[in-house]
Order: C-alpha cells, then sequence, then structure tokens
C-alpha cells in the first residue's frame, strides 16, 4: 500500500450527551463508503459507547489490551466493522483502572496512533476538560468541537478550547525557552500571566516582537472546527457562525463553521436498535446534514493539509 | 480587565479601548449610516447579555465593558455631527485619511435614452483631438492638398496617413463601415448611397481628422460630380 495521506480528526466536545460518538460514527461511515479506509478509536475510556453507536455491542478486542501490554502493536486490537473499509478500536470492556493514563502510556498511545496506516482517523473523545482528553485533543491542529445550542454545551465547548489554548502556550513557552520572556511580561504587569493568554501575549509582543509573533504564530496553527448539533426547529440556526466568530475575533486561533445537524428524534430509536443512523434512516434531514459536514471536512482538507504536533 | 480582539486575523491583536469606532463595528470609514445600524445590531446580538453564542465566553465586566464601547461607538459614528467630528480627530491622528470618510452621495437618476451614446462622431479625450487639430495645420502636405479646388479619395487618403490616423479607428469613431470608407477613398462611385449620406460620411471623416469639413465635402462632390 502506498502511503496516504493521513488525516487525525480528534472529535470533542467538552459536555457529554452533545453526540460526539454520533457524529464519529457518523463521519466515519460517510468517508468509509467514499471508498476512504478509515479507523474510529473510542478514547473515552471510563465511558465507552462508540461501538454501540456502530452496531458492535460486544467488541473481541479493545484497546486496554494494547495498554495492558497484551499485544504488541495498537494495530493488533483493530476490529472490521459492518461497513467495508470502516475499522474501529474499541474501549468497552476496558479494565476499569485505565481511566487515567499515566504520561508514559498516554504518549505511546499517541504515538501509535499517529503511525496507524489509515487514511482518515476520528478519535472519540470523552467529556471534560482532563488533561488526557486535552492532550488527545492536541494529537493534530484539525480538532473537531461538537456542541449543541444550549448554554450549557457551549460553557463547556469554550471551556475545553481555553484549556488548548493555553496548554499550547504553555508547550511552545517550554519548546523555545520562552519561559523568561513570558516572566519577564509578567514582571512588567502583573496581569500578564498564562491564565490571561491575550494579555500575556500582547506583552510579550512588545518586550520581543519576533518571540510574541512565534507564538501567536503557533497557535494559529490550530484549525478547528465547529459542528452544532441537535438543531431543533425553534433554535436560531446562525449560533454556529456566532460560536466561531466570537473565538476567531477574541483568541488567536482559527475556527471553521462545518455545519449544523438537525436533531431527530429517530436517532433514539437508531441507537436503541443498535444500528447506525445513517443505514437506519439514510433519507431523513439529519443524515443529510451529516453528509454536508462530512463534504466541509473535505473540502477543508484541500485547502490546508494536515500538521501533527510534536507526538511523531 | 483588558479585553482584546482582533480587526481582521492578518492584523495584530488589540485591547478594544483601543480600536476606534469603525474597527469596534467591523466597518470601513465610508460606512453609511444603514451599515452602522446593522453593525450594531450584529454586534449587539453576539455580546449581549442574554446572548448564546458567547455564553460564559465573557465576565460579567468584561461583557459590561464591551457593550458600553459599542455603544459609544454606535452614538458618535450614527449622529452626522458627532460623526464629522470623531472623523476629523482620527485623520488628526493619521489613522483616516480624508477620501475614506463617507459622504452622502445622492444617486442621480440614470437617463433612459441616452442619445450621445449612439453617435460617439468624436469621442476620445479633447486633449488628443487639439493636437491632431495642431498637426494638421502645422503639416504642409495636408495643408497643400486642402488647398486645392477638387479632392480626390486618394488626397483624402494621403491627409489620413499623414496625419497617422488608421481607417479603423475612423470606423470606429463614426460607426461607418470600413467597406464604405475605402469605396471613398478609392473613388469607387458606383459603390457609393444617395448623395445624403455621402455628405454625412464624409463630414465625419473630416471631423475626426480634424480638417475642416467644407473643404473637404465641396473638394470630394465637385470631382464626384465631373466625373459622373
Amino acid at each position: 500500500m502506498t502511503d496516504p495521506v493521513k488525516h487525525i480528526y480528534p472529535i470533542g466536545g467538552g459536555k457529554g450527551g452533545s453526540g460526539k460518538s454520533f457524529v464519529t460514527g457518523g463521519l466515519g461511515i460517510l468517508l468509509a463508503k467514499q471508498g476512504y479506509r478509515t479507523l474510529l478509536i473510542d478514547i473515552d475510556f471510563g465511558a465507552a459507547n462508540l461501538h454501540t453507536i456502530l452496531g458492535i455491542p460486544h467488541p473481541d478486542k479493545s484497546i486496554s489490551d494494547f495498554i495492558s501490554k497484551k499485544v504488541r502493536t495498537l494495530e493488533e486490537t483493530v476490529v472490521p466493522t459492518s461497513v467495508p473499509e470502516l475499522y474501529f478500536i474499541s474501549s468497552a470492556m476496558n479494565k476499569l483502572d485505565i481511566t487515567s493514563l499515566a504520561h508514559e502510556q498516554k504518549m505511546k498511545l499517541l504515538r501509535h496512533i499517529s503511525k496507524l496506516p489509515y487514511e482518515y482517523i476520528l478519535l472519540d473523545l470523552g467529556a471534560g476538560t482532563s488533561f488526557n482528553t486535552i492532550d488527545f485533543f492536541m494529537i493534530s491542529n484539525l480538532g473537531i468541537l461538537v456542541t449543541t445550542p444550549e448554554p450549557t454545551s457551549i460553557e463547556n465547548i469554550y471551556r475545553l478550547i481555553r484549556s488548548v489554548y493555553i496548554r499550547k502556550i504553555r508547550q511552545v513557552l517550554n519548546i523555545y525557552n520562552y519561559r523568561a520572556l513570558a516572566d519577564e511580561a509578567e514582571r512588567r504587569n502583573k496581569k500578564a500571566t498564562i491564565n490571561n493568554p491575550e494579555f500575556l501575549l500582547h506583552i510579550m509582543k512588545e518586550l520581543d516582537p519576533e518571540k510574541g509573533e512565534n507564538l501567536e504564530k503557533a497557535l494559529q496553527e490550530f484549525h478547528f472546527k465547529l459542528i452544532l448539533n441537535q438543531l431543533r426547529k425553534q433554535d436560531n440556526p446562525n449560533t454556529g457562525v456566532l460560536i466561531c466568530k466570537i473565538i476567531e475575533r477574541h483568541l488567536s486561533l482559527k475556527m471553521h463553521f462545518l455545519g449544523s445537524i438537525s436533531f431527530d428524534d429517530r436517532v433514539h430509536n437508531s441507537i436503541c436498535k443498535k444500528i447506525p443512523f445513517l443505514n437506519l434512516y439514510p433519507y431523513t434531514q439529519t443524515a443529510l446534514d451529516l453528509r454536508e459536514c462530512c463534504k466541509n471536512i473535505q473540502s477543508v482538507i484541500k485547502e490546508k493539509k494536515s500538521t501533527f504536533s510534536d507526538y511523531r | 480587565m483588558i479585553i482584546f480582539a482582533y480587526k481582521e486575523k492578518k492584523d495584530p491583536m488589540k485591547p478594544i479601548r483601543e480600536q476606534n469606532h469603525y474597527e469596534l463595528l467591523e466597518l470601513s470609514p465610508d460606512a453609511s449610516p444603514l451599515e452602522i445600524n446593522r453593525a450594531y445590531k450584529k454586534a449587539f446580538e453576539l455580546y449581549q447579555d442574554g446572548s448564546m453564542a458567547s455564553y460564559s465566553f465573557f465576565s460579567m465586566e468584561e461583557r459590561e465593558e464591551i457593550i458600553s464601547c459599542l455603544e459609544e461607538a454606535y452614538l458618535t459614528l450614527i449622529n452626522p455631527e458627532s460623526r464629522t467630528e470623531y472623523d476629523k480627530k482620527l485623520i488628526e491622528l493619521g489613522v483616516l485619511e480624508k477620501e475614506q470618510q463617507y459622504r452622502d452621495k445622492v444617486k442621480e437618476p440614470i437617463s433612459i435614452y441616452d442619445f450621445k451614446k449612439d453617435h460617439p462622431v468624436i469621442l476620445g479625450p479633447n486633449n488628443r483631438m487639439e493636437d491632431l487639430k495642431k498637426r494638421a495645420l502645422q503639416n504642409p502636405l495636408v495643408q497643400e492638398i486642402l488647398a486645392q479646388d477638387i479632392l480626390s479619395g486618394e488626397d483624402l487618403r494621403k491627409i489620413r496617413t499623414a496625419l497617422g490616423v488608421t481607417l479603423e479607428k475612423i470606423a470606429e469613431l463614426t460607426n461607418v463601415r470600413i467597406g464604405m470608407l475605402q469605396a471613398i477613398e478609392e473613388d469607387k462611385f458606383d459603390l457609393f448611397l444617395p448623395m445624403v449620406y455621402l455628405k454625412g460620411f464624409l463630414k465625419s471623416y473630416a471631423r475626426c481628422l480634424q480638417v475642416d469639413e467644407s473643404i473637404v465635402i465641396n473638394g470630394y462632390i465637385k470631382r464626384f460630380g465631373i466625373e459622373s
């Protein structure tokens, strides 16, 4: 097999129940149906669901086999699905003690994921903003955020983005030895701390324009995407665009809106029946919306090739 | 608390207190009152207290500060007097060019029948025509030919080439077919239309060369009269 162009998409969203697994499953099926070798990985170690959405109630292998060194390579934990070209690494039936990975285990896992030979790799992340989630979210610059048009969900999105943002700044400060400059900035103005990133950036740029700009550039490397899930008729369809606007205007991040997905009661049916929604109801508005999002992801790719962080 | 915002992604981030009213509302300096109204409405929808999209993104104080900045910007720009004064300040600071200012352009009605369009006998910049006229007067060959009593097609062609005007140019300016102009220069009388048209063509031809119309018409017609 020739080395394909690889795209790794972590799919996160802070809040539980916003539809991360549903979106991951849907996008995975659509990509695989287009003939791309696609792999879905359930990273939600504590509350894995993706296998159920894909209609595999009892996967016989899981990621914990790799973490507990039962198998040597991550590739051995991959199971096929009912859709050709769609593969899956489950977290079901994990041993209960792996919810919090040790740092080295996490780094090893990240490295191995980056090396897997698939054209698309989608990571279904867990809720919350723990270090684990954030590190997996930063595996590539192409994170996809899923939110519903509800304040609770939007709140958590912003929380997640800010956490990623601050973590990235920390990383850059450490890698380039900018700590001294950051400390100097803080001496100048007490408010210029990492928790106040825009101000820190501003002061750093005043002190040392080149380094400040490097930091800004590193942050601009992120090309985050947003999907607004469960949009009901009475909701403002503009919400997604507005969220992206706020982030683009006030943070040094790039944020691209992929589309809204209509709310559909039948999603519940498909999950109860353990049949992928796209197979059960392929001609609904929700299915159409998913296809539109998938199309938008691919058109973004053509503009910007994926870049990976320093895990490789 | 200082709130930072990009005006555009390529520009550096600026604290919103330091952004001018146009930047804050994301407007160009020549925005019309209608656009200002719209921009303010849009921004208010985004930043107001109950806005879903910006929920939890700002603290209470930040939100209040943004809203007060937006209000100040809107109230200054929507009032023509305060806007002019504000623009003056920006111009003094060198942020704004005078030409970029908003001007109330009242649109004039567009005339439906534009007769001029159909008869562009002498178009082009005036000074070029003036120049042509001067050259025609100063060119001894042209003056010598024009002094003749009778003018042939060949004479006309000589004048034209002496002045460096192409047939295509004349055809373009007068809307007379090139074939017809050639027939005039080659004295092909049998191709001519009735006299009125011929006179008209000669008149246009002479104007394009900036030589005396009556001399050309009379001289040519005389010859036409003799030979026919």
